[in-house]
């Protein structure tokens, strides 16, 4: 992949074209690179193991919201509705959990399966139906947060057994479940986006749906399949954020769509699909999460905080659009 | 329409001022070299423009053509040498600094804005404005007096979305002149449009060279060059092999540039084929036809289909394949019925498609060559839905090898390929399995002349295996020379069949042309036909 770089005899050379080929190449990571120098410059509590976990436990929500984008935004689509999905099923899951105390796995599945539903009708509405999926996730976006208030007739759960909380708070090897779902998802699907034909039949139908279809794959079952894993990955978020304040809340979740969104951009995938990776994905949010944990670290007011991430976002992917563009 | 600017065709025309010393050349490309990811594309190319000429760039697909037009025009940054634009360097590497100095380019996919009107494409940018805003009636004016300078004959004020490609080409380059453009690059200008539509851009483009404009257009057809170049520049894999002025060369000397041996014959032997019916079509009803259409074709036949464009052909093939709804009828491939208006269905049963449309329907270009060639048959390469990196890449690296395709390897995008090779993709991603039915639509449009007798081969190569080969195509000499039988589409209709011994009939063509165009059986003169187009000049 260096193959300018290579002298004649076939050795490395380190000079300036080898440089500027990396620092183009690698962009968002030095970016997140001097991100963090910074953090660890202003303030000696950034770069601590301590601190290291508390970026991945933040990061674990968002993670499993922000893979399920990856691919529905691979193929050119957009899931605007994961945020009151997260709302809705950590409704369901509290009221599964209130309702069967003991048997608390049914409050698992239930969280999950009510994301699977409402990405499948996502999936369904987008590929059968061909409503354009801007349209058809924001009017899932609405329902989904209204029937998160009918479920708890507009107040939060409260009082859910102990068993409940166990779920997002059990460390396995120092981890807890999230972070480890987390490296799970992003691992897995990484995996499953390189190696599988599943992942390349995303990779055509986003760049290309006419040609994918004349190449055989069957367009619409795709299309379906990802806003299901969408909603499904949601709804998994869902819980885990539920079980983590032990409580169900309608407010759950809200916004969190565009953090997603935005991770994946960072992640220099295409908004028009066909063009992105699950590790730049992952990369994105890191870099979000950073942020939002550095700035909390240097005590900078709430706002402030927006208004840098804001630019820091922006500014972020601009580097990418100027790296993409000399990558010819 | 088009007399008053033949008229102005004499090259003794050109402005005096134009040809003197002070700006002899327009535009330099001197010592060019580039490399994309090592791999050099471009080996130190030189090249110069005077005023008032057409220069014909050809070579090969992959030969650099398009690369040099894009350093030309400032798209591209060259890694060694240097473009100057009447002596100023052109140094910054953007579209916008070239157009400044003077350089614009047409690309091959036009940038049009297909909602706004013609006028509006032309202005937009340097819109004249008044005291209240545009001025649009003074802009449809100068449109409309742009527009008739060049012989088109029609309301500036239509939708750009309206005009078929070739005019939107027109009003691109119009476009491009009236913002000053001293030399113009036209991308395969013809590649892409119908065959009267290219009289016309021929005609646009004398025009030009009279008025002093210097012009340098990339195209694989003999008769274009003939047509207006001046002058011809070939390039061999990023090497220049010849420059010289168009009547001091052969068309020989031309096409044995070009692929850099002597070109054997274009058309391979026709296969035997066999008496077995591989593919049957019985009363097949495309929707939007008038009427049911049916086809059989034996194991290693081909089938021409020719016709005008909107003759039905794309639509009966799409029908056939399942990617174009049909409403009744049977397809049976090898005695089997199969499921129509499913093209899984279609694979499952061996039929392959080779769409018109490379770019929206072949393949798909942000993915690599591994990928495009391994999508059509990922069953095979994968174990539970994993894919076996081992058997795909020797599959497709065997697949792609059959049909010669030249590339960097498998990891190499889709979008980085010349013309001819994506389609040598195209078509070997089929073949990395077996196929009984093979449809082509148009498999040689845009592809140069090496890659076309490359093609050729294939599709011979193919039918002598076994295959039954339907192909669709506007050129006549291939329904000619490649096809068993042809058959002859109008408005939806199959208009007639053709054997053998009536396409080696002399007046085969003409006979075509009349099933065609639905003109009585009887010969009469003044008719145009679909070859010796130039000869009416």
């Amino acid at each position: 992949m260096t193959t300018e770089a290579l002298t004649p005899t076939g050795r490395r050379r380190i000079d300036a074209k080898l440089i500027r080929h990396i620092a183009i190449r690698y962009a968002m990571v030095i970016v997140l690179l001097l991100v963090m120098c910074f953090f660890a410059y202003r303030s000696a509590r950034f770069a601590t193991p301590d601190n290291a976990i508390t970026i991945l436990v933040a990061a674990a929500p968002f993670a499993l919201i922000a893979i399920g984008q990856t691919l529905v935004i691979l193929t050119g689509g957009i899931d605007l509705s994961v945020g009151s999905v997260i709302a809705l099923s950590s409704m369901t899951g509290a009221l599964a959990a209130k309702t069967f105390p003991d048997q608390i796995w049914i409050a698992v599945i239930v969280s999950v399966v009510v994301g699977l539903i409402a990405g499948s009708i996502n999936g369904f509405v987008v590929s059968v139906i061909k409503v354009p999926p801007f349209i058809a996730t924001l009017g899932m976006l609405t329902l989904a947060s209204g029937a998160a208030y009918v479920v708890g007739s507009g107040a939060p759960i409260n009082g859910l057994p102990e068993s409940f909380g166990a779920i997002a708070n059990t460390r396995v090897l120092g981890l807890t479940i999230p972070v480890i779902l987390m490296i799970i998802g992003i691992v897995g699907l990484g995996i499953v986006m390189r190696r599988t034909a599943f992942g390349l039949r995303i990779y055509a139908v986003g760049g290309n749906p006419l040609a994918a279809q004349i190449a055989g794959i069957k367009t619409g079952r795709v299309l379906f399949s990802v806003y299901a894993i969408s909603g499904a990955l949601a709804g998994l978020s869902g819980l885990m954020l539920a079980s983590r304040v032990i409580t169900g809340s309608p407010t759950l979740g809200q916004g969190y769509e565009l953090d997603a969104i935005a991770a994946v951009v960072i992640g220099g995938a295409s908004l028009l699909g066909g063009r992105g990776t699950i590790w730049g994905t992952a990369l994105g949010l890191l870099l979000i999460q950073t942020l939002n944990n550095g700035l909390d670290i240097l005590t900078v007011p709430a706002y402030w905080q927006n208004v840098i991430k804001g630019i820091l976002i922006v500014a972020a992917v601009a580097v990418d659009v100027w790296a993409a563009k000399r990558r010819v | 329409m088009s007399d008053r600017i033949a008229d102005r065709h004499p090259r003794d025309s050109v402005p005096e001022a134009l040809s003197t010393e002070a700006q002899p050349v327009v535009l330099e490309c001197a010592g060019i070299e580039k490399a994309f990811s090592g791999i050099p594309v471009l080996k130190g190319v030189s090249l110069q423009l005077q005023p008032g000429t057409i220069t014909a760039l050809a070579g090969e697909n992959g030969a650099g053509k398009s690369t040099l037009m894009k350093i030309a025009s400032g798209q591209y940054r060259a890694d060694a040498g240097e473009v100057r634009v009447r002596g100023e360097l052109l140094t910054s590497g953007s579209t916008q600094s070239a157009n400044r100095l003077g350089v614009a380019i047409v690309p091959q996919e036009l940038a049009s804005l297909l909602d706004l009107t013609v006028y509006e494409n032309i202005f937009i940018g340097r819109e004249l404005k008044g005291p209240f805003g545009l001025r649009r009636k003074m802009m449809i004016e100068e449109a409309r007096k742009d527009l008739q300078q060049f012989g088109l004959q029609f309301d500036p004020t239509r939708k750009m979305g309206t005009l078929p490609v070739g005019i939107r080409q027109i009003i691109e380059i119009i476009k491009a002149t009236n913002t000053g453009a001293r030399a113009i690059l036209l991308d395969e200008p013809s590649s892409a449009i119908a065959e009267r539509e290219v009289q016309q851009l021929l005609e646009v483009m004398r025009a030009l060279r009279d008025q002093g404009v210097a012009l340098l257009f990339t195209t694989h057809k003999m008769e274009e060059m003939r047509a207006v170049a001046d002058h011809v520049v070939i390039l061999r894999d990023g090497g220049l092999v010849l420059d010289a002025p168009m009547a001091a060369v052969s068309d020989d000397d031309i096409v044995t540039a070009m692929i850099g041996r002597e070109l054997e014959d274009l058309f391979p032997d026709r296969p035997e084929h066999t008496e077995e019916v591989v593919l049957d079509v019985r009363d097949l009803h495309v929707e939007g036809a008038p009427e049911p259409v049916s086809i059989s074709v034996r194991r290693g036949e081909i089938i021409g289909l020719a016709g005008l464009v909107g003759a039905g052909r794309t639509e009966l093939i799409e029908g056939i394949f399942g990617v174009r709804r049909t409403t009744s009828g049977t397809i049976t491939v090898d005695g089997k019925t199969i499921k129509r208006n499913d093209p899984f269905a279609s694979i499952g049963a061996n039929i392959a498609l080779v769409p018109e449309d490379r770019k929206g329907a072949g393949g798909v270009l942000s993915m690599d060559i591994l990928d495009n060639g391994s999508l059509p048959r990922l069953k095979s390469f994968t174990t539970a839905g994993w894919l076996r990196q081992r058997a795909r890449r020797d599959a497709v690296s065997q697949a792609t090898e059959s049909v010669r395709l030249r590339s960097r390897g498998l990891g190499q995008s889709m979008e980085t390929l010349s013309g001819g090779n994506q389609q040598k993709v195209v078509f070997a991603r089929w073949l990395t399995g077996t196929v009984d039915v093979l449809l082509l639509d148009e498999p040689t449009r845009g592809v140069d002349v090496g890659a076309r007798s490359e093609i050729y081969r294939i599709i011979t190569d193919l039918a002598a295996k076994g295959m039954a080969v339907i192909m669709a195509s506007s050129d006549m000499p291939e329904i000619l020379s490649l096809s068993h039988r042809a058959l002859v589409l109008r408005e939806g209709r199959i208009a007639g069949t053709l054997g053998p011994s009536e396409l080696a009939a002399p007046d085969v063509q003409d006979r075509i042309f009349r099933l065609a165009s639905g003109l009585s059986a009887t010969p009469t003169t003044g008719i145009p036909t679909f070859t010796n187009k130039e000869d009416a000049r």
